[in-house]
């Protein structure tokens, strides 16, 4: 039997705008298929083997949980590069994403280190930039395009992001009015869109679910068995032709 | 006399007399002249309501109240607790010359408006009855709302009347010296929980960030704590609800029993905050319990319709409500059929991702026999129960009119639950589906 095994990272922390959702939808497309799927959470000052996972998950939070856990976070850098080296994948929301990068520069100029794994940084926007909203764009993911659809609510303007998860049809994106979203490579998924991310895109959740399968060889080269997608199709047609871009 | 006044105060008169209410009195007179409501000359009481869940009915109780305990009071009893909505309330009650015409001023703002008018309004009182998630997306994370009623309350020298057993009102307590605090609290009863699966907020000291301790849970992150550290939490409460009896709807304060207008911990927790009101202002707390004890809850909140069978009508906005609301649903172990209303207007948010914070899973009851979906945002909450494992029972039916029907035609008691923007127009629907 496959098995997929995913580390929640500060899920009682980073849990901001129903990011849960995510791991509720990736643990029951799993088990519609036969896969079982052990969801394990990790803390501050909780000690887990990263890299034996399959998948990590950081959600968002606010500056206040996001200040809470980074210090613990910067401790576990070399675990976590050493995770993504064994082809471990992942999936970032907002402050998650954000702490993947260099640094976040906050409000009040306060810069708050990340584990510089990736090149991008994040720097606060004034008021009248904060990118909230509904948001569609066009994603790539191994190769695969496909249209995606979410809420953004970020100050933060993420800049020097050289492989884009997708390109905005609607919305902002990394920045207050940029073309792009997100961040994505052959391990890492990073967006700033909630929703929940992944109940309207069932296409991403099944990319995520096929790289943490892939780790450890278990779908030998297959594909995933498709399932009855009609209720998240209807849900993410209505909201792209809400945003005219169906 | 004044020009923006005067049109606040014609056009009211106006609309009454074509059976018509509305901010649109305030709104006119805003549009005219933004400092608008700073003109007021206000009574000797003015007592704001703010918080996240029950203002309405906080603000309702306390003003019945103190009409019990015979005061002329003025009141925003619909809940039109923003800018428009509080400039109605005062233009028209007021004379030619501003001044407010009555004793007290009862008044529910919304957390967002509150820091923008508190010092217009020149409380004596400011009532807080919980912070909970809400609305985020409109709102801006709770941290910010707090901080932004930290800095108008830091100087406040009036009333504060806080609930004491939610660690995010009680931090305003140290933030402001000056002011003279009553907390209400309610003590360990059948509904406290050592543990609990719905506290987002209120893990850690507001004072030194270490994590809270509970002793035990009342509901959401409403409880009794203490932080280890700083000693955060431990206090003295000016109402202190002993007990609660639920089968008879009663609750003890200082050895006397009181009313609950209904059965429920948050519905204490609103009594107890007026009676700690009517304590600041030295008034007997029987005038409190002659409210309770008849109160009728605002239209849309638990109102019933008979229907083929009985179908009982609640606004749901957040996490924190829509769970209380499915307690008392499954706690009637009764055959039933649900109708979620979901919509994301304006008021409503346009972020309806809180759904996924909710605890719809404890809608999984066999007695639950379908789940209508509906409104806006039909399809989402559809998969919201969906990825519960509740896919057998979900239909979705986008119109309400249809989705009410449904319910009707079934021939089974139901539940409507409906976001702010759904509720008016489905009991509007409902009201004509009465036999």
């Amino acid at each position: 039997m496959m098995e997929i095994r995913i580390l929640w990272l500060y899920h009682d922390l980073m849990d901001l705008y129903g990011d849960k959702g995510n791991i509720m939808v990736l643990k029951t497309r799993a088990e519609k298929r036969g896969i079982h799927c052990f969801v394990d959470t990790c803390t501050i000052n909780e000690e887990k083997d990263i890299a034996s996972y399959d998948l990590l998950f950081l959600g968002g939070g606010a500056d206040h949980e996001q200040n809470l856990i980074y210090e613990d976070l910067l401790a576990r850098k070399e675990a976590i590069q050493e995770a993504l080296a064994k082809k471990t994948a992942a999936l970032l929301i907002c402050g998650g994403y954000q702490l993947f990068g260099k640094y976040y520069l906050d409000q009040d100029g306060n810069r708050v280190e990340g584990l510089g794994i990736y090149d991008y940084y994040t720097e606060s926007s004034d008021r009248d930039h904060r990118c909230i909203g509904n948001i569609a764009i066009e994603a790539t993911i191994d190769g695969e395009t496909f249209k995606a659809v979410g809420f953004e609510n970020h100050g933060g303007q993420t800049k020097n992001v050289a492989t884009p998860l997708g390109k905005v049809l609607k919305g902002h994106g990394n920045t207050y009015g940029d073309g792009t979203e997100g961040f994505v490579d052959d391990c890492v998924i990073a967006t700033y869109m909630h929703g929940p991310l992944l109940p309207k895109n069932p296409r991403i959740a099944d990319c995520i679910l096929t790289r943490a399968l892939n780790k450890k060889g278990q779908l030998q080269g297959n594909k995933l068995e498709p399932l009855d997608d009609s209720l998240e199709q209807q849900a993410q047609q209505i909201m792209l032709k809400r945003l005219g871009v169906a | 006399m004044n020009l923006e006044l005067t049109i606040a105060q014609l056009s009211h008169k106006v609309l009454k007399k074509f059976g018509r209410g509305g901010s649109l009195p305030g709104q006119l007179a805003l549009m005219m002249d933004k400092q608008f409501i700073s003109h007021f000359k206000m009574p000797k009481i003015v007592i704001l309501v703010t918080g996240t869940n029950g203002k309405t009915t906080t603000s309702n109780l306390i003003a019945e109240s103190l009409r019990d305990a015979g005061l002329k009071v003025i009141n925003n009893h619909r809940g039109d607790n923003l800018n428009v909505g509080i400039a109605t309330l005062l233009a028209t009650n007021s004379n030619a010359n501003y001044e407010v015409q009555a004793d007290a001023a009862v008044i529910e703002v919304d957390e967002l408006t509150l820091y923008r008018q508190f010092a217009n309004l020149h409380p004596t009182h400011l009532v807080v009855t919980n912070f909970f998630r809400d609305q985020l997306d409109r709102a801006g994370e709770m941290e910010t709302i707090i901080r932004k009623i930290m800095e108008v309350t830091k100087d406040f020298e009036g009333n504060l009347i806080l609930n004491g057993d939610d660690p995010n009102v009680l931090r305003l307590k140290a933030n402001a010296p000056k002011a003279h605090t009553y907390l209400f609290s309610i003590g360990e009863n059948e509904v406290s929980q050592k543990t609990t699966d719905e506290a987002s907020e209120g893990k850690f000291c507001p004072v030194c960030g270490k994590p809270l301790v509970y002793d035990y849970y009342q509901y959401s992150h409403i409880g009794r704590f203490v932080c280890p550290n700083d000693g955060f939490g431990k206090e003295e409460y000016a109402v202190f609800v002993e007990s609660i009896d639920y089968e008879k709807g009663m609750f003890t304060v200082e050895g006397k029993p009181y009313h609950s207008f209904i059965n429920a911990i948050y519905a204490i927790y609103n009594c107890a905050s007026v009676l700690a009101v009517l304590k600041s202002l030295q008034l007997d707390y029987a005038h409190g319990d002659h409210v309770f004890e008849h109160f009728e809850l605002n239209e849309g909140r638990d109102e019933d319709f008979q229907l083929n069978k009985l179908c009982t009508i609640n606004l749901i906005k957040n996490p924190t409500g829509a769970n209380e609301v499915m307690k008392r649903i499954v706690k009637e172990e009764e055959e039933c059929n649900l109708c979620i209303l979901l919509n994301d207007f304006d008021q409503d948010g346009h972020d309806v991702s809180w759904i996924w914070d909710a605890h719809f899973e404890r809608l999984k009851q066999p007695f639950i026999k379908t789940i209508v979906c509906s409104g806006h945002r039909a399809y989402d909450m559809a998969l919201r129960l969906k990825y519960e494992g509740l896919e057998d029972c979900v239909k979705v039916i986008e119109d309400a009119k249809e989705a009410c029907a449904y319910l009707d035609q079934a021939n089974l008691r139901s539940y409507v639950l409906a976001t702010y923007t759904a509720l008016h127009s489905t009991r509007a629907i409902l009201r004509k589906l009465v036999k």
